[in-house]
């Protein structure tokens, strides 16, 4: 057992040596595949941030529910009760059309028009804060609420949220196979970055192997190496989605502030930017796999 | 030790370099395999060590059967053979020492287990002066000599040796030589070849000959 973690040690101190030995060549490589790995990254942020932005604003989207201006107090209370009774209701609120009329006075132009008006041409109405955003509960709370006694109307935005989340899921998918594009070019250049070092060590390793070393012994210093180069270029590329997103956002903060949005683009969370590390530095473990055991079976036909 | 029952080795080229060889050489013996270049004899000793596999027959080394072992427990069996390559497969990047030492970084050995080890085994074979030097600077016996020392540093049971005095002259010849009979004197098991087979008389040991990959004659024992 001392023996396997000393093998793992010397593995590590190898490829940390050997990475050490051509520090520019490592140091490009990581930044080249940082690069490619912050491109969509940085696309899935800024997917994900406009998104919510603008879900955001009906995160609990409300619902008008508007009553036939014959209802009474009675059908109002019926009502009430059912929507209350609904899953989909977080709080309801009645907005008495007394009270519609009022407000609408003080906030539109068109208190004078109202004014000469002998009877108040509002409903009664219901202002339902929904649990979901989701569309489809949304309809089906919709659909609901249209059939209870003396509702005559039911308004709410749900073609349009259901629009943005159509486009946020097809720019995600749009975005997944740039990824795996981008994922395989990572492959690529460590996997040539590897091959590199495996010609240049190609005496060492048959010698190795003749005297007994097994392919997992050869691979071992390899696989630290690609490992290394992907945890390097990972964090790089969270560094340089952050510093891309920083600075995206100073220059939002100017653009927006003449709104009342403050919209902003937000930052890969921790859970997300270990993800981001931990998959560059897979994709450098597997890459190394790869083209040593290419080199591998090139030595055992050689030998 | 190791047994040889009808053993067969051709190469992809389709170049038979052994055909139905059976040869049992007993642990603790000494062994010599005599016979012109191109008769067999390299590929013998590297079926024997585990690093080529026969073609058709049976090799057992240690009571493993090496056509039935995976890659890796093969690979594994090679650390317990000490090979002396003809082309003394030194690594000129590092020191003496660290060519020695490869064995032990393979196997996972200690750091101050691995140093003791090396300086053992270099001044066994009288280079301990030597550790730091890097191999270009050595002699070809003294080049001869810290091979041997990388193939006993795992205080293997079996020694094998390709052509270990070729390119020597008599007195470094002399010199392996004596290495050699000082391993067998301690029990270790030790299969040799040779294309100049007085270079290795006073070595003893049973002869083997062999010609066109075939065994030329029944082994004779000598002293």
């Amino acid at each position: 057992m001392t023996a396997w973690i000393r093998l793992h040690r010397l593995g590590l101190a190898d490829a940390a040596r050997r990475l050490a030995a051509q520090p520019l060549a490592s140091l490009f490589a990581a930044a080249a595949i940082a690069v490619a790995v912050a491109l969509p990254v940085l696309a899935f942020t800024l997917v994900g941030s406009v998104a919510r932005a603008v879900l955001g604003f009906d995160t609990d989207p409300h619902v008008n529910v508007f009553l036939a201006l014959d209802a009474t107090d009675e059908d109002v209370r019926r009502v009430e009760a059912a929507l209350r009774a609904h899953p989909e209701a977080a709080s309801v609120r009645f907005v008495p059309r007394e009270k519609a009329l009022a407000e609408l006075k003080a906030t539109s132009h068109l208190a004078d028009l109202l004014a000469n008006l002998d009877r108040n041409p509002l409903p009664h109405a219901f202002s339902i804060r929904t649990r979901s955003s989701d569309p489809a509960a949304l309809a089906a709370a919709r659909a609901a609420w249209e059939k209870l006694p003396k509702v005559d109307q039911v308004s709410a935005e749900f073609e349009w949220a259901d629009k943005i989340s159509r486009w946020a899921a097809f720019a995600r998918r749009a975005l997944a196979g740039f990824a795996g594009v981008l994922g395989a070019a990572v492959l690529f250049i460590v996997g040539h970055l590897i091959r590199l070092q495996v010609v240049t060590m190609r005496d060492e390793i048959e010698v190795s192997q003749l005297i007994g070393a097994t392919a997992a012994d050869v691979r071992r210093p390899f696989l630290y190496h690609g490992l290394l180069q992907g945890l390097a270029a990972g964090a790089g590329a969270v560094g340089i989605a952050t510093a891309v997103v920083a600075w995206l956002n100073s220059e939002l903060s100017a653009l927006t502030s003449s709104y009342v949005s403050d919209f902003k683009i937000l930052y890969l969370d921790a859970p997300t930017a270990a993800a981001v590390v931990a998959g560059v530095a897979l994709l450098g473990v597997v890459g190394a796999w790869l083209s040593v055991s290419r080199e591998l079976r090139r030595f055992s036909e050689a030998g | 030790m190791i047994r040889f029952s009808a053993v067969t080795k051709r190469y992809p080229t389709g170049y038979e370099a052994l055909r139905d060889v059976t040869l049992e050489v007993g642990a603790g013996e000494l062994v010599v395999v005599t016979g012109h270049s191109g008769a067999g004899k390299s590929t013998l000793l590297k079926l024997a060590s585990g690093i080529e596999r026969a073609t058709r027959g049976s090799v057992v080394v240690n009571g493993q059967n090496l056509s039935t072992l995976g890659e890796t427990a093969l690979a594994i069996l090679r650390r317990h053979v000490g090979f002396v390559f003809q082309d003394h497969k030194l690594l000129f990047d590092r020191p003496a020492g660290e060519n020695v030492a490869l064995p032990l970084r393979i196997a996972g050995a200690g750091a101050e287990e691995t140093g003791r080890r090396v300086r053992a085994a270099l001044d066994k074979v009288g280079l301990l002066d030597r550790e730091k030097a890097m191999p270009i600077t050595l002699s070809g016996g003294e080049q001869q000599r810290l091979c041997i020392a990388r193939a006993i540093v795992n205080r293997p049971a079996i020694l094998v040796a390709d052509e270990p005095t070729g390119n020597l002259d008599a007195e470094a010849a002399r010199a392996i030589v004596d290495l050699f009979l000082s391993f067998h004197r301690v029990g270790v098991t030790v299969l040799l070849s040779t294309h100049d087979e007085s270079s290795l008389l006073h070595l003893g040991g049973r002869r083997v000959a062999l010609r066109a990959g075939q065994l030329a004659a029944p082994a004779e024992s000598a002293a």
